[in-house]
């Protein structure tokens, strides 16, 4: 949820760009960190990743073209080579470019329409899962919702698993069947969407959603404003027991020497806290 | 020029005397490639103890507009024109000294990115302590005292202790503080915010809007918020202005604009925005891509975006939204929107 939250270096574990210092990612029955040759090869098509900044992500060097087509160098079974022009402007199509556009470089497009890049990018190689790291935290509110658009139409094509992460709660609301909420490393909070809005039972997600700003005048003010004190903690030398607890207005002395576990403690999914408690605290909008 | 003409809509009851009056501004930046028009005849005033908020995505000329107001713009390559009355005085008629001498403790100015705003190399306490020096004449005991008192009002914790620790020993909420702290230091009159919170965390968004509402009743000053997210200005602002390629689209209360929006962009904006009170249906986004600022559409520049628009015989005489500016007028009282059929989009 937070930058420090751990959310991103999660994404580069997911991916198998770094290898986890302890547990394991379970892929289809067999863990990712022991995986090697053909069976790891085979993991990096089927889980594939978007980027958040479509600007550091493109290698600005190469055309659309090539950066679309350069996963089936690797994975040359995808799309036999005579056919990768074709599949190429076929997948820009799909996103939403113009085909036509194949030879440009990264450059010659705006925003929205590099994120478009890099999602045809992903998409070549038919993946299973596709990691959205932040994917429209970089763009402008009108051309957010297009790729949001963009991203649910492709779910509904390819029958993709998304794992989506972002900051903005709104967003996650709008695209989530479950949600955990991160803090300082670890979950702290899991349900489904409905579950975690209506019903937050960890303090720190309860401050989180009592924070958002709401965009209806008739409603301002009615929300049950949740102030917290101080900063996040540094994840180098996080807090004993439980990581939210020097932040928290119910921390107990049993906060600071038992690390609370995830588990339903009575409101219908799990949540990390000793004393959780689901309490509504966005406003529903009955318009 | 009176304040009525440039800005019609009302002021909050609670407004005091008009600090400034912005008339008629338009900035270019000239560039090889051409004319880059960042901001066209923009009009704007601001009371003691109002909030304006400047709503608009990237290349509106939101922050160009008011970088114009702080004169850190570099001219050339910038060109600006128009009048920016503080006070009643024209701040582009005068002397570079004399400009600084009139904004240095009259307006002030914090970035989105308070990090790179900051200089690495010397303590948060020397630099909050600097206002104090270059414009008081105080020594740097007394700079230095002074920044703690600050770092104080700006609920820096443990602020005695701190003051000579350097920018990267603060998180991102702390850094913004410094900022607000430096900004506030020589007690402006006005507060121009640019972007304040949109690199923090929600929950830390939260409390730095909270300080600078706090800060404004405590001082009066006039706070304008240059910002792109619509639930900061539901919360925090008075009046708001939304832009648009360079210009001002709809300008109305909050209340009434984010109940009812007037121009097609200000509803388009609404409905692309996913909430967080209910899951809600599919987004309905605004189509196509914000203008190239040296190559603006003719007639209304929203037009080609917009699933309003009428042309050729199907507009009205003079109406023509590829062909004819809509100027922003008054539509219904206490509401601009500057479209030519924006009674329809009210429906009234």
């Amino acid at each position: 949820m937070s930058p420090a939250a751990g959310s991103r270096r999660l994404s580069k574990l997911l991916v198998a760009l770094e290898k986890p210092t302890g547990g394991s990612i379970v892929y289809k029955g067999r863990d990712v960190a022991t995986m090697t040759g053909r069976a790891l090869k085979e993991y990096r098509r089927e889980v594939q990743i978007i980027f958040q900044d479509p600007y550091s992500s493109l290698n600005p060097r190469m055309t659309v073209g090539d950066i679309v087509a350069e996963g089936w160098s690797v994975h040359s079974d995808i799309a036999p080579r005579k056919d990768r022009l074709k599949r190429t402007q076929d997948l820009l199509d799909r996103v939403g470019l113009n085909p036509d556009y194949v030879n440009r470089y990264p450059h010659q497009f705006s925003g929205g329409q590099r994120q478009r890049i890099g999602i045809a990018r992903a998409l070549a190689l038919r993946p299973e899962i596709i990691v959205c790291d932040e994917p429209v935290s970089a763009l402008d509110v009108s051309v957010q919702a297009q790729v949001v658009n963009l991203l649910e139409d492709l779910q509904d094509d390819f029958g993709l698993s998304y794992l989506f992460i972002a900051h903005d709660l709104s967003v996650v609301r709008h695209i989530s069947d479950r949600v955990s909420v991160m803090y300082l490393g670890s979950i702290v909070e899991e349900g489904t969407d409905e579950q975690v809005y209506t019903t937050p039972s960890h303090p720190y997600t309860q401050a989180l959603l009592s924070s958002v700003p709401l965009h209806e005048p008739h409603l301002r003010g009615q929300k049950d404003r949740i102030l917290l004190q101080g900063d996040v903690p540094s994840p180098a030398d996080p807090p004993s027991g439980c990581r939210f607890r020097t932040r928290c207005w119910k921390a107990q002395d049993i906060c600071a020497t038992e690390a609370p576990a995830l588990v339903d403690r009575g409101q219908g999914h799990p949540a990390a806290c000793h004393f959780a408690e689901a309490r509504a605290v966005v406003p529903v909008d009955a318009e | 020029m009176t304040q009525s003409q440039l800005d019609p809509t009302p002021h909050p009851a609670t407004a005091g005397a008009t600090l400034l009056e912005v008339d008629d501004l338009h900035v270019e930046f000239q560039q090889r490639s051409g004319v880059v028009n960042a901001v066209n005849g923009v009009s704007y005033t601001l009371a003691e103890r109002e909030t304006l908020a400047i709503l608009g995505e990237s290349g509106s000329g939101k922050s160009v507009s008011a970088q114009a107001i702080m004169g850190i713009l570099d001219t050339p390559p910038a060109v600006v024109r128009g009048a920016i009355r503080f006070q009643g005085e024209d701040l582009l008629r005068m002397s570079d000294e004399d400009q600084r001498q009139v904004r240095g403790p009259g307006i002030s100015m914090i970035f989105q990115d308070a990090l790179s705003s900051l200089n690495p190399v010397y303590s948060v306490g020397w630099q909050i302590g600097e206002m104090f020096r270059v414009h008081q004449g105080a020594s740097r005991k007394e700079a230095k005292a002074k920044a703690i008192e600050l770092m104080d009002r700006v609920r820096i914790p443990a602020a005695a202790k701190r003051v000579d620790d350097y920018p990267h020993q603060f998180s991102g909420g702390m850094r913004q503080r410094v900022m607000i702290a430096m900004a506030i230091a020589l007690d402006p009159r006005i507060l121009i915010a640019d972007e304040p919170t949109t690199a923090l965390d929600v929950t830390v968004q939260a409390q730095v809007m909270d300080l600078l509402k706090d800060l404004q009743r405590e001082t009066g000053m006039g706070l304008i918020l240059i910002t792109h997210d619509l639930g900061v200005v539901n919360e925090v602002a008075d009046r708001v202005a939304v832009m648009y390629a360079g210009r001002i689209v709809e300008r109305g209360t909050v209340d009434d604009v984010f109940t009812d929006a007037g121009h097609p962009y200000t509803e388009g904006l609404m409905n692309s925005v996913p909430q967080v009170e209910a899951k809600g249906g599919r987004l309905q986004p605004i189509v196509g891509q914000p203008p190239n600022l040296a190559a603006i559409p003719s007639g209304c520049p929203f037009h080609p975006r917009c699933a309003r628009r009428r042309l050729g015989a199907d507009a009205a005489p003079g109406r023509d939204c590829a062909t004819d500016v809509p100027p922003l007028r008054l539509v219904v009282p206490g509401r601009e929107a500057a479209c030519h059929y924006s009674e329809e989009v009210l429906g009234v």
